[in-house]
């Protein structure tokens, strides 16, 4: 059993994490620490009042796995050299999923996937795998959920240039940049945009996010050159990733700030939103909220005198993007 | 693994004549089934390709009239396509043509040949425009009935003499 040598306490940044393991970067060294028992323990129990003590009733939703990478935490150092985590400060913000369900019926839980962030930027690849629009509005709507903004990037552009996919390609761009987002188009082959890429991650803490395959760690080994992460091409029978990337980890740039890279994902549920909030994170139908025959009572989907509908049909809002909202709204 | 995905094709409750409607395709023989087999009215829900529900209008559709699907081979002997259904939307007043399915009430479709607005100049422009020729029941009433319930019976004994 270790022993603390010291009751001296540090503070650090969650750098990484590998199955309960946290790499903590303190004074730009990283040690290696383990969350204490009682940190996990405060974490999972619940008071129950009229009883004289703690005891474990039920594992809180939050508390599965209680550190994201970025988070701010408190730890001591053993005897080994390694760390214990000892306590958690309070967030700036996060942003977290809904995981996935063992069985249909059974209750998702919130997965934290990155706190302590600037900006989040959903990663699409322009072809191989091929984009899913609609888990790009998935992204958008989290991150405006939890108050974070996000910027699009678009990789593998090499694989469209001069095809006639690159003119589908940008009618999407325009779509997304008329509604305000920013969307940078790039080529971890080419070199291409990553100057653009480049000058949104000074001095910030951004996390990448995305489907397996689509190229989040090529897009970092091209930013940064020394990291020589490991990448696998896509499964050519299946066109899907191979989630080569199994853990998460944040790097600092060399420009500055930080870029947290994730495993891919081939869902992305929205944790923690009620249905009847979700057209308030879509930017060109919240100007519209209140203005429907039902008020605030409308859900825009078959009432009459719905606001955000004819605006569908007047062509101010993209029927792709409502036919996201639809779909959203009754997953929720 | 869930995919996030609406079922488009749940069956659902006609909105006109309130009757239950299927939309396995097994009974109506079409893949995207978005009007009532009983009273024939649809519902506005498809923008740029049949089955892609991405409407925002939503409203109901009427049937119109009948009509038959152009077709590429002039050579076929009677130099007609599949006989489609229009239907007018209630609130925009867009057009659009549907396949009939294999469980469409027959009567219904026949009224709706024999029902057509003749007095309705701005539905016959807006047929015209979209490239849409309604049938008439004085000229096409003998070809539509054959569609629907077959070659009447001499001309069967006919064909089989022959």
């Amino acid at each position: 059993m270790q022993t603390q040598n010291t009751d001296t306490y540090f503070t650090g940044i969650v750098y990484k994490k590998v199955l309960g393991h946290y790499d903590v970067q303190h004074n730009n060294k990283i040690i290696n620490c383990s969350l204490s028992a009682k940190l996990w323990k405060d974490f999972s129990t619940i008071e129950l009042p009229g009883n004289s003590g703690r005891r474990v009733t039920q594992v809180s939703e939050k508390h599965m796995d209680p550190i994201a990478i970025g988070d701010h935490v408190q730890f001591i150092k053993t005897d080994d050299g390694s760390g214990m985590i000892m306590d958690l400060f309070p967030r700036k913000n996060y942003i977290a999923r809904s995981s996935a369900k063992p069985m249909p019926g059974a209750h998702a839980f919130e997965q934290v996937i990155a706190a302590n962030i600037d900006q989040v930027i959903p990663v699409f690849a322009a072809a191989d795998p091929e984009p899913k629009w609609h888990m790009l509005d998935r992204y958008l709507v989290a991150a405006e959920s939890y108050g974070i903004p996000s910027r699009i990037v678009i990789t593998k552009f090499d694989l469209v240039k001069t095809t006639p996919a690159e003119c589908k390609l940008n009618t999407w761009i325009e779509l997304y940049q008329s509604i305000g987002y920013h969307v940078i188009v790039t080529s971890a082959k080419t070199f291409e945009g990553l100057e653009n890429l480049r000058q949104i991650l000074v001095d910030q803490h951004s996390v990448l996010v995305g489907k397996s395959g689509v190229g989040k760690t090529s897009l970092l080994n091209a930013l940064e050159p020394g990291l020589g992460l490991h990448v696998k091409a896509v499964n050519q029978s299946t066109g899907k990733g191979r989630h080569t990337t199994s853990h998460l980890e944040m790097f600092p740039l060399q420009c500055g700030g930080a870029l947290i890279d994730t495993p891919g994902v081939r869902e992305f549920g929205i944790y923690g939103l009620e249905s009847t909030d979700v057209a308030a994170f879509f930017p060109e139908m919240a100007p519209l909220l209140g203005q429907c025959k039902f008020g605030l009572s409308c859900s825009h989907d078959e009432e009459p005198g719905c606001a955000v509908r004819q605006a569908v049909m007047n062509g101010e809002i993209s029927p792709y993007r409502y036919q996201s909202y639809l779909r959203m709204k009754d997953d929720l | 693994m869930r995919t996030y995905q609406k079922d488009i094709n749940a069956d659902f409750i006609c909105k006109h004549c309130g009757n239950f409607v299927t939309t396995h395709s097994q009974i109506s023989g079409v893949v995207n089934r978005n009007h009532c087999p009983y009273c024939l009215h649809s519902r506005h829900v498809d923008l740029y390709h049949p089955g892609d529900r991405l409407c925002a209008c939503k409203a109901l559709m009427k049937p119109v009239g009948l009509t038959f699907k152009r077709i590429r081979d002039k050579y076929k002997p009677d130099n007609h396509g599949e006989l489609m259904l229009v239907h007018r939307c209630n609130n925009c007043g867009d057009l659009s043509i549907n396949r009939i399915a294999a469980d469409d009430d027959p009567g219904m479709i026949r009224a709706a040949l024999m029902n057509i607005v003749k007095d309705q100049p701005e539905l016959l422009w807006a047929c015209k425009i979209n490239g849409i020729r309604l049938l008439e029941e004085k000229g096409h009433r003998h070809l539509v009935q054959s569609r629907l319930f077959g070659r009447p019976a001499e001309l069967q004994v006919e064909a089989a003499v022959l």
